[in-house]
C-alpha cells in the first residue's frame, strides 16, 4: 500500500530520531537515508538538509548518494503510478498524441507528477502488449485498446484518498 | 628503498611511492589527465596506463597510483601499454573533440584523432576526472562540488543543481581543471566573482585605498577564521619597525634550521 | 516452539543439552506439513497457503499432533507452490514426505483431509515423470533430484527459515561450538585451507588463503563482510540461502571471524531483497537472545556481532571496494585493488568478504572436515555449486550440484531439456560478465576453470538457458545495456566505452551494422579489460565476445545481409502468410495498423511487404498460427 502523496509538516524531530537510531554512525548515512524516504514517500530537501547538518557531513555527499542509488527519489511519487506504452504498435495507434493530450491537461511531465500528486506518468517503449494496443497501466491494472476519452475517463476517476492495495500483477 | 627499473633506466623511490613518482624521478613522461599534486590521486581518467612486469605475464596498472613496495619492472613504451593510453585518450577526444587541452595532450602522445563517433553528452567537455570535486573536498573542505548521478548521467554539480551555500568562491576548482571546463568570470559592473558553470558567485572583496579587486569576500572570511594568531606574537612585532620586524625574523631563521 | 525457556546458553554443554532436549522433545509420530516459501512459492501464493493450513492446524483436536511451517526453497521452482507433507510414522519409502506440487488454495482443505489426516495421497498433485508418466511420492524419486547433492541447501526446505530451535534440532551451531571448543583459530583456517572452498560469489578466489591474508594484515579492528548483494539477473541462489537458511550464514561467518580475529561482521544486502533482510534480522535477534551472536559466545571469551546493511540499488555495489565504500556511507564507487582490501578494505582496515554462498559452505567443512570436502567436486573447484536454472528449460529453479558435473546433465538430466521441444541455441552463465556456450560445448564440466576456458565463467551461479528463437546479438545488447545502466561511470574506458559498445550493437539489431562492427567491439574489449577500474567495466565485453566467438554468423547475418536469422530483432525478417494454415477469416486485416493486407473473406491474405511495418499484430492475432516469421 502506497503512502499518501499529500505531504506531511515537515517533522522536526524525524531526523533527531533517525540519527540517533544509527548512534550518528555517518558510515550508516544509506540506511537514515533509506528510513527518511521510507517515512516521506520521497527525500525531501528540509529533511536533507537537517540531516547533513546533524551529521555535520557536506550537502553534496547526500546529494551525490541520493543521484547515485537508483532506490532514491528527489520528488514525490504520486498516488497512482500510470504508464502509457508509446511502442511502435501502440504509437501507430495513436498513444503519441494520446500521451501529449494527457500531458497538457493533467500538468504532468514524462517521467514526473501532477501538481496535486495525484499520479506519476510514465511513457514507455513497449510492454509487450502488442496485440490489444494501445495500452496504458494503472497502478499494475492493465487497460487495453484505450482510445484519448477513455483514458481520460481512467485518469479523472483516480481516487485522491488512497491507492489501491497492490495488485497480483505487481507482487 | 625499492628500484622500479622504467624502460631500462633504474631509479630508487620511497616505499609507498607511486610509479608516476618513479617516473618523475627518471625523467620519463607519462600522460595525466586527473593527477594533481594536491589531492589524492582519482585515478579516473586511466591515460597514464603502464605495463608492469609479472613475470608471466604483464598487468596494466595505472602510475598514478600503483604503489611500489620492492623492486618492480616497468614498460611506458611496450607496444601494448601504448596501445591502452591511445585507447582512451581517443575515447576522451569522442567524448569533447573539439577540446584544445585535450587535442594538445593527444598530439603530445601522438594520437591522430579519434575513430569514435560522440555518443555521451559532456557538460562543456568535462572529462569527469574528479579533481575540481577532489580540491574542493580534501583541501578546501568545503566540499560544495559532487558527482551527482551514475554512468553517462554523471556529472559534476552543486547540491540539487543549485548554486552551493558552501561555495567560497575560490576558484581552486578552475585551477585544477585540467581542460578548462571550469571557468573564472569576473563581472564589473556587480563587483561579483562567478565559478561557471557551478553559477556560483560572490562579492569581491576590493581594497579600501586603491579599489582593487583582491579576492572573494568568502575566500577573505574563510582566511580569517582559519588563520591561527598568536596574539602576543602580534602584539611584541607590533612595536618593532618594519626593518627590526625583517630582523627578527631572519634571526629566527637562522635558529630554527640550525636546530634541525 | 520454545523449550528452554529462552535462557542464554553459557556454555558449550548447554547447546548439547538444549540439541537433544529438542530432538527428544520432537515426536516421532507427529505429523507435519511444511510449505515451501521460497521466493518462486511465494511470488504464486505460497504464503497464503501457509496461513490456510495454519488455520487448518489451530482447528485440529488436541489428540492430533500437527504442525504447519514454512520451510525454504525446494529448487523446483517451476512446479511451485510446493507443500511436503510428513503424514507421521510413515513407512520408510515416506520417510521423505509426500511431495505435492502445483498446490492452490482449493486443494489445501483436501490435503489436510486426506494426507494429513486420513494418510492418503492425492494422486493429482503429485509429480508426473514425463518420462515414465507415472506419478511419483516423494522427493528421492524426481529425476531432477537425483543428481543434486545439497551442502549450502542442505537445510532448505527441511527447516523453519524463522526458528533457531529448528536450526539446532538440525545440528546448528555445532561447527561454532566445536571451533571455538576444541579448534585453534589456525586450526580453523587451515581446515578451510584443506577444503579448497573458492569463493563462490563469481571471483572464485581461494577461500582459506583470503582469510590467511586477512589474519595476517595489520589493524585492528578487523571486519569480515558477507556480499549478499546478489545482482546478476537471473540468478537468486544467494536470496534462497539467505531466506531459508540464515543462521547458516551466520555461523559461517562467526567461525571466519574467530579465524581471522575479527569481532564485528557486516551483511550487506541489495534493497531489492526486503525479504531476506526480514529473515536475517529475525536469526540474529535470535542467535543474540541465545548467545550464540555477541558477547562471550558460549562463555569461551569469544564476541562476534553482526549489523545488516541495505544496499540502495546499484549493480555495482556488489564489487567489494563499492560494497566497502557503500557501507562507509558514500556511493558505491569501486577503487584500485593494487593494495587489497584484506589489507586496507572497510575504514582502512584489514576486510575479508565472502559471498552468501561461501559463508554458508563453512559450518559443514567445519564440521565434516576439510577433506570430506575435497572427495566433492574436482581437484581444483571443490564442492558442489548452487545454480539458478532457468530460461527455455523444462524445470527451472534452483539447484545444487557437485562441480565437475557436465552441462548437459544438468540441463538435459536435471533439467529436463528445453522446453516445448524447441531446439537447445546456447547457455548464458556468469552473468553480465559470462558468456554464451553453445551446443557444441554441453559435455564440458562445470567448475571455476573450464567454463573460463570456453570464454564464459562460472559467476555466481546464474544459468540461463535460450533456445532457438533466441537471437544471440540481441543477447550481448541486453547485457550491454544492463552494464551501461549500472557502470557507476567513475572511468573513461566503462562510461565511454560501453556507451560506444551499446552505440555499435544497437546499430546492428536495427539493421545498421556496418563492416568492421565486430572488429570495433573486439578492440573495445581489449581496452575494457586492459584499463577499466573494476572487474564490472574489465569483463564487461564477454557477453559480446563470446556470441562473436561461437554466432559469427548471427553477427555476419545482421550486419551484411541485415536479417535476424532467429527473427527477434524487429525489422530483420518478415511476415508472411502461410497459405496452407490461412482461413480467411480477416482478423489480421482487422487488427493492421498500416493497412498492409490484402484479402476478403474466404480469399487468401497476403502481406503487402511495401507497407508491413513489421509491428506483428497479425502474428499475435491469428488464431490459426497461420502467420509465419520468415
Amino acid at each position: 500500500m502506497k503512502q499518501a502523496a499529500k505531504r506531511k509538516p515537515a517533522d522536526r524531530n524525524l531526523v533527531e530520531a533517525i540519527v540517533a537510531r544509527y548512534e550518528g554512525d555517518e558510515g550508516m548515512l544509506i540506511p537514515m537515508m533509506q528510513d527518511l524516504q521510507a517515512d516521506c514517500g520521497y527525500l525531501p530537501l528540509d529533511q536533507l538538509r537537517r540531516l547533513a547538518s546533524r551529521l555535520e557531513v557536506p550537502m553534496s555527499r547526500l546529494y551525490a548518494i541520493a543521484t547515485f542509488y537508483s532506490s532514491f527519489r528527489l520528488a514525490p511519487k504520486g498516488l497512482h503510478e500510470v504508464t502509457l506504452c508509446v511502442g511502435t504498435v501502440c504509437y501507430l495507434k495513436g498513444s503519441g498524441q494520446i500521451s501529449e493530450a494527457l500531458r497538457k491537461e493533467f500538468q504532468v511531465e514524462a517521467g514526473g507528477t501532477t501538481p496535486d500528486g495525484l499520479f506519476s506518468f510514465h511513457p514507455v517503449n513497449c510492454v509487450g502488449a502488442c496485440a490489444v494496443a494501445p495500452v496504458m497501466i494503472v497502478d499494475g491494472e492493465y487497460y487495453n485498446g484505450i482510445t484519448l476519452d477513455s483514458a481520460r475517463d481512467i485518469l479523472r476517476g483516480l481516487s485522491p484518498e488512497e491507492a489501491p492495495a497492490e495488485s497480483e500483477a505487481q507482487k | 628503498m625499492p628500484t622500479v627499473t622504467m624502460d631500462g633506466v633504474k631509479v630508487e623511490v620511497e616505499t609507498g611511492a607511486t610509479i608516476l613518482d618513479a617516473a618523475r624521478k627518471a625523467g620519463v613522461w607519462i600522460p595525466t589527465l586527473c593527477y594533481h599534486p594536491a589531492v589524492a590521486p582519482p585515478a579516473t581518467c586511466r591515460v597514464c596506463m603502464v605495463e608492469l612486469d609479472r613475470g608471466e605475464w604483464k598487468q596494466l596498472v595505472t602510475a598514478c597510483n600503483y604503489p611500489v613496495r620492492r623492486d618492480i619492472t616497468v614498460s611506458v613504451s611496450s607496444e601494448q601499454a601504448v596501445q591502452a593510453r591511445a585507447g582512451v585518450m581517443q575515447l576522451l577526444l569522442a567524448r569533447a573533440p573539439e577540446n584544445k587541452d585535450l587535442k594538445a595532450m593527444a598530439r603530445r602522445m601522438g594520437v591522430e584523432g579519434t575513430p569514435y563517433p560522440t555518443v555521451t553528452v559532456s557538460q562543456r567537455d568535462c572529462i569527469l576526472c574528479g579533481l575540481c570535486t577532489a580540491v574542493c573536498e580534501e583541501v578546501l573542505g568545503c566540499a560544495a562540488i559532487g558527482f551527482a548521478g551514475r554512468g553517462q548521467d554523471r556529472a559534476v554539480s552543486p547540491p540539487f543543481r543549485q548554486p552551493s551555500e558552501d561555495c567560497i568562491a575560490c576558484g581552486a576548482c578552475a585551477a585544477v581543471c585540467p581542460v578548462g571546463t571550469i571557468q573564472i568570470r569576473i563581472h564589473e559592473d556587480t563587483g561579483e566573482i562567478e565559478i561557471s558553470p557551478f553559477k556560483a558567485r560572490a562579492k569581491l572583496l576590493t581594497c579600501e585605498a586603491c579599489g582593487e579587486r583582491v579576492v572573494s569576500l568568502p575566500v577573505s572570511e574563510e582566511a580569517l577564521k582559519r588563520a591561527k594568531i598568536d596574539w602576543e606574537e602580534f602584539r611584541r612585532l607590533a612595536r618593532l619597525c618594519p626593518k627590526c620586524r625583517r630582523r627578527d625574523a631572519a634571526a629566527r631563521l637562522a635558529e630554527s634550521s640550525s636546530a634541525t | 516452539m520454545t523449550v528452554v525457556g529462552n535462557e542464554r546458553l553459557s556454555a558449550p554443554a548447554d547447546l548439547e543439552r538444549l540439541r537433544e532436549d529438542l530432538r527428544t522433545r520432537r515426536d516421532p509420530a507427529a505429523k507435519c506439513v511444511r510449505v515451501c516459501i521460497g521466493p518462486g512459492c511465494v511470488a504464486k501464493g505460497a504464503m497464503r497457503l501457509l496461513e490456510l493450513f495454519a488455520q487448518a492446524v489451530r482447528q485440529t483436536g488436541a489428540d492430533v499432533a500437527v504442525e504447519a511451517k514454512g520451510v525454504g526453497c525446494h529448487g523446483l521452482c517451476d512446479r511451485g507452490p510446493i507443500v511436503i507433507v510428513h503424514p507421521g510414522n510413515p513407512s520408510a519409502a515416506l520417510a521423505a514426505g509426500i511431495f505435492y506440487q502445483r498446490v492452490e488454495e482449493p486443494d489445501v482443505a483436501e490435503i489436510f483431509r486426506e494426507t494429513v489426516l486420513g494418510g492418503r495421497v492425492v494422486e493429482r498433485l503429485l509429480y508426473e515423470d514425463p518420462a515414465t508418466s507415472t506419478h511419483v511420492r516423494t522427493a528421492d524419486e524426481i529425476p531432477f533430484y537425483k543428481a543434486q547433492k545439497r551442502i549450502a541447501l542442505a537445510h532448505c526446505g527441511v527447516i523453519d527459515p524463522a526458528s533457531i530451535e529448528d536450526y539446532i534440532a538440525a545440528g546448528g551451531y555445532s561447527a561454532l561450538a566445536k571451533a571455538l571448543t576444541t579448534m585453534t583459530p589456525e586450526q580453523v583456517l587451515q581446515e578451510v585451507e584443506r577444503s579448497g572452498l573458492r569463493g563462490r560469489g563469481g571471483g572464485g578466489f581461494p577461500t582459506g588463503r583470503k582469510w590467511r591474508s586477512c589474519r595476517d594484515a595489520h589493524g585492528e579492528p578487523k571486519y569480515v563482510i558477507c556480499n549478499g548483494d546478489e545482482g546478476d539477473p537471473g540468478a537468486f541462489m544467494d536470496r534462497v540461502v539467505m531466506e531459508g537458511d540464515p543462521h547458516a550464514v551466520l555461523e559461517g561467518m562467526a567461525i571466519g571471524a574467530y579465524a581471522i580475529g575479527s569481532s564485528q561482521g557486516y551483511l550487506y544486502v541489495r534493497n531489492e531483497y526486503p525479504l531476506s533482510v526480514e529473515r536475517l534480522k529475525g536469526a540474529i535477534g535470535q542467535a543474540r537472545e541465545w548467545g550464540l551472536l555477541g558477547k562471550d559466545i558460549l562463555g569461551t571469551g569469544f564476541s562476534f556481532d553482526v549489523r545488516i546493511n541495505r544496499g540502495g540499488g546499484a549493480f555495482v555495489c556488489g564489487e567489494s571496494t563499492a560494497l566497502m565504500a557503500s557501507l562507509e556511507g558514500r556511493p558505491g564507487e569501486p577503487r584500485a585493488k593494487y593494495v587489497h582490501t584484506v589489507e586496507h578494505g572497510l575504514h582502512d582496515k584489514p576486510t575479508n568478504l565472502n559471498n552468501v554462498e561461501t559463508w554458508a559452505n563453512v559450518p559443514a567443512i567445519i564440521n565434516r572436515g576439510g577433506a570430506w570436502f575435497t572427495s566433492i567436486g574436482t581437484e581444483k573447484s571443490t564442492g558442489t555449486k548452487v545454480f539458478s536454472l532457468v530460461g527455455d528449460v523444462v524445470n527451472t529453479g534452483l539447484v545444487e550440484v557437485p562441480m565437475g558435473i557436465t552441462l548437459r546433465r544438468i540441463i538435459e538430466e536435471i533439467g529436463g531439456g528445453v522446453q516445448g521441444g524447441k531446439a537447445f541455441k546456447a547457455v548464458q552463465t556468469g552473468g553480465p560478465s559470462g558468456g554464451c556456450i553453445p551446443a557444441e560445448h554441453l559435455d564440458a564440466q562445470v567448475d571455476f576453470d573450464q567454463l573460463t576456458k570456453l570464454g564464459s565463467m562460472m559467476g555466481s551461479g546464474g544459468m540461463i538457458v535460450m533456445d532457438e528463437d533466441t537471437c544471440m546479438v540481441n543477447v550481448a545488447r541486453y547485457f550491454l545495456n544492463f552494464l551501461r545502466d549500472e557502470s557507476c561511470g567513475k572511468c573513461t574506458p566503462c562510461r565511454e566505452g560501453l556507451a560506444q559498445m551499446l552505440y555499435i550493437l544497437d546499430r546492428i539489431t536495427h539493421g545498421e551494422g556496418e563492416a568492421g562492427d565486430v572488429e570495433r567491439l573486439q578492440a573495445m574489449a581489449v581496452l575494457l579489460e586492459g584499463t577499466a577500474l573494476c572487474a564490472l567495466g574489465k569483463t564487461a565485453a564477454n557477453p559480446a565476445l563470446s556470441t562473436i566467438r561461437y554466432f559469427r554468423d548471427e553477427y555476419d547475418a545482421h550486419i551484411l545481409e541485415k536479417r535476424c536469422p532467429a527473427k527477434e530483432c524487429r525489422g530483420l525478417f518478415r511476415y508472411a502468410i502461410d497459405a496452407e494454415a490461412c482461413k480467411a477469416c480477416g482478423l489480421c486485416k482487422k487488427h493492421c495498423p498500416a493497412d498492409a493486407i490484402a484479402g476478403e473473406k474466404k480469399v487468401l491474405h497476403v502481406i503487402d511487404q511495401e507497407k508491413c511495418t513489421l509491428c506483428g499484430m497479425c502474428f499475435e492475432k491469428c488464431p490459426f498460427d497461420a502467420v509465419l516469421k520468415v
